[in-house]
């Protein structure tokens, strides 16, 4: 393993206070706590938080800013933050007007955000909470843990930052935030493993010439492992998975695709070329588009593509500022 | 007939057993990479690691505030989903033995009973589904069963252990419905489960230290 630190034990205090000393409008919490959180707060706006494992930088810690995320909460590296740590994150965005949970859909995290909204209900803070599930690789279900959240889950922070800056209630933006989750579809696909720092040793492999179209952002299997193919090919494959499962026909899209950590802008800026051409060729118009690390998976080699529908209502808070170092509007 | 478990008998129990999961890091590991995302058993580990650093507060506390001790040091080190179930186990458990100073064999079985079905209900999940609840379950199963039919304790202690080893095994040929490896295409199938694994290590552990210690040989 060779990694940039110092002890595999200390890597998420020391990248939070690393992160936090590099942009100063926010604050850091501290170590055992591994909150982030904006040092000038509003008062009487909706709070917006966010949290899960650590790997994924810069979610969700770099996503704190005016427009976006009152507080992020870190867990250890990929497992979820316990729910003590997502208090002080409740506890930090809470102006008055309640705090709503940004979570991705993994159990461990819907059950520790769970109980952490029960102990803030406790403390007489009123929250709310939205499961982003955009992962397409995965069939939804009630039953099983079902779809993973994954790139989308940035959009979700951008919507539901704006709205909160503009005076919305606790109810509108969940609302809103739900509005965008049903209406973002994402798909992935890795070429290497990524490698825990505690662990030190990838914990899947890929031949030298495969990849694995659908794996997860945490090395979760995906849906088929194959050769390595074209950018064309790779970006009609991801999308198509898409379009199967959500008509975006005729509509004006926000387009993000996503590195995990080890791929090259050049490479994201070559698939998001092929992407603008298979959209264009179906008559989907790209509103606005990101290109770049925004859900990474450590050292994971890969990437994501995101669609999401707009109408007039979700531009408008797209547009709107954001102030956050991940995510500058 | 009846043994008394103590908190000074616990942590000595949580010594063993960290032992037993740091000597097998590599093997949980490997299990895990199979289904998981390869970080349960560094998990695991560093709760126990840090239970054992507070054994010496801990063995000074009646047995109900060690177990809701125990429950809020896995809950807030360990995180994810381990994290949250143990913790919200340990102290559901810690409930139902309230105001005991140490526990005897059936107040031992109601904690484990507790613990099973506080995992059950937070985690939405049920026996079968490839989870630790399926070493937790069965070995709570056979531990009603002994007292009931007035078992003696040692034969009780070893019918526990084995239900939880072959409760562990079972997940083998489970599907997983929760967590990561229910990703996979064949849900997991074929592998061992490695949060089941290290539940019935536990509960081996503990039966052998009871075995080996409380009980009159």
């Amino acid at each position: 393993m060779k990694k940039i630190i110092n002890n595999p034990n200390n890597v998420v205090s020391e990248m939070l206070e690393g992160l936090a000393k590099a942009n100063p409008a926010v604050k850091y919490s501290g170590a055992g706590v591994e909150v982030i959180s904006r040092k000038e707060k509003k008062q009487n706006k909706v709070g917006i938080i966010s949290g899960g494992g650590s790997g994924h930088e810069p979610a969700h810690a770099g996503y704190v800013g005016f427009g976006m995320l009152d507080a992020a909460v870190a867990g250890n590296v990929f497992a979820s933050p316990s729910p003590d740590r997502i208090l002080e994150g409740i506890k930090e965005a809470d102006s008055g007007q309640g705090v709503l949970m940004v979570i991705k859909n993994y159990s461990g995290d819907i059950m520790n955000f769970q109980m952490a909204s029960e102990l803030a209900e406790m403390e007489g803070i009123r929250t709310a909470s939205v499961v982003v599930k955009d992962d397409v690789a995965v069939p939804d279900s009630t039953y099983s843990t079902g779809r993973r959240g994954i790139a989308g889950t940035v959009f979700v922070h951008k919507i539901a930052g704006a709205a909160a800056e503009q005076g919305k209630t606790l109810e509108e933006v969940k609302d809103l935030a739900q509005k965008t989750i049903d209406n973002i579809r994402s798909m992935g696909m890795a070429m290497t493993p990524c490698i825990l720092p505690a662990v030190g040793k990838a914990g899947f492999e890929l031949k030298e010439d495969e990849i694995e179209i659908g794996m997860g952002i945490h090395g979760e299997p995906g849906i088929t492992r194959q050769n390595m193919i074209s950018a064309q090919e790779l970006a009609d494959k991801l999308l198509s998975r898409i379009l199967e499962d959500y008509d975006y026909t005729g509509s004006e899209v926000a387009v993000m695709v996503n590195g995990l950590g080890g791929t090259p802008l050049m490479e994201l800026y070559i698939l998001f070329n092929e992407v603008e051409k298979i959209l264009a060729d179906k008559g989907i118009k790209i509103y606005r588009s990101f290109v770049g690390n925004y859900m990474t998976s450590l050292e994971m080699a890969g990437c994501s593509v995101t669609l999401l529908k707009l109408d007039d209502e979700l531009k408008g808070y797209l547009d709107y500022p954001s102030m956050a170092p991940g995510f500058r509007v | 007939m009846g043994f008394t478990l103590t908190s000074q008998d616990y942590v000595n129990y949580l010594n063993i057993v960290h032992k037993k999961i740091y000597e097998n890091g590599d093997y949980i590991s490997s299990l895990d990479a199979a289904t998981g995302d390869g970080d349960h058993w560094s998990n695991m580990n560093m709760g126990l690691e840090n239970l054992t650093a507070a054994g010496d507060e801990l063995k000074s506390m009646p047995i109900d505030a060690a177990f809701k001790k125990i429950g809020m040091i896995m809950m807030s080190k360990i995180g994810g989903s381990s994290g949250i179930l143990y913790g919200g186990a340990y102290m559901a458990a810690s409930k139902v033995i309230s105001g005991k100073n140490s526990i005897d064999s059936q107040d031992l079985c109601n904690a484990l009973e507790a613990m099973v079905n506080d995992m059950i209900q937070r985690g939405k999940a049920e026996p079968g589904m490839k989870t630790m609840i399926d070493a937790l379950y069965p070995a709570v199963k056979a531990y009603k069963d002994a007292l009931a039919s007035q078992t003696d304790d040692r034969q009780t202690m070893l019918l526990v252990k084995q239900a939880a080893i072959d409760g562990a095994e079972a997940t083998r040929n489970m599907e997983a419905v929760k967590g990561r490896a229910s990703y996979q295409l064949n849900k997991g199938v074929g592998n061992l489960d490695p949060g089941a694994v290290t539940m019935s290590y536990q509960i081996e552990c503990l039966c052998d230290y009871i075995i080996d210690n409380l009980i009159s040989q």
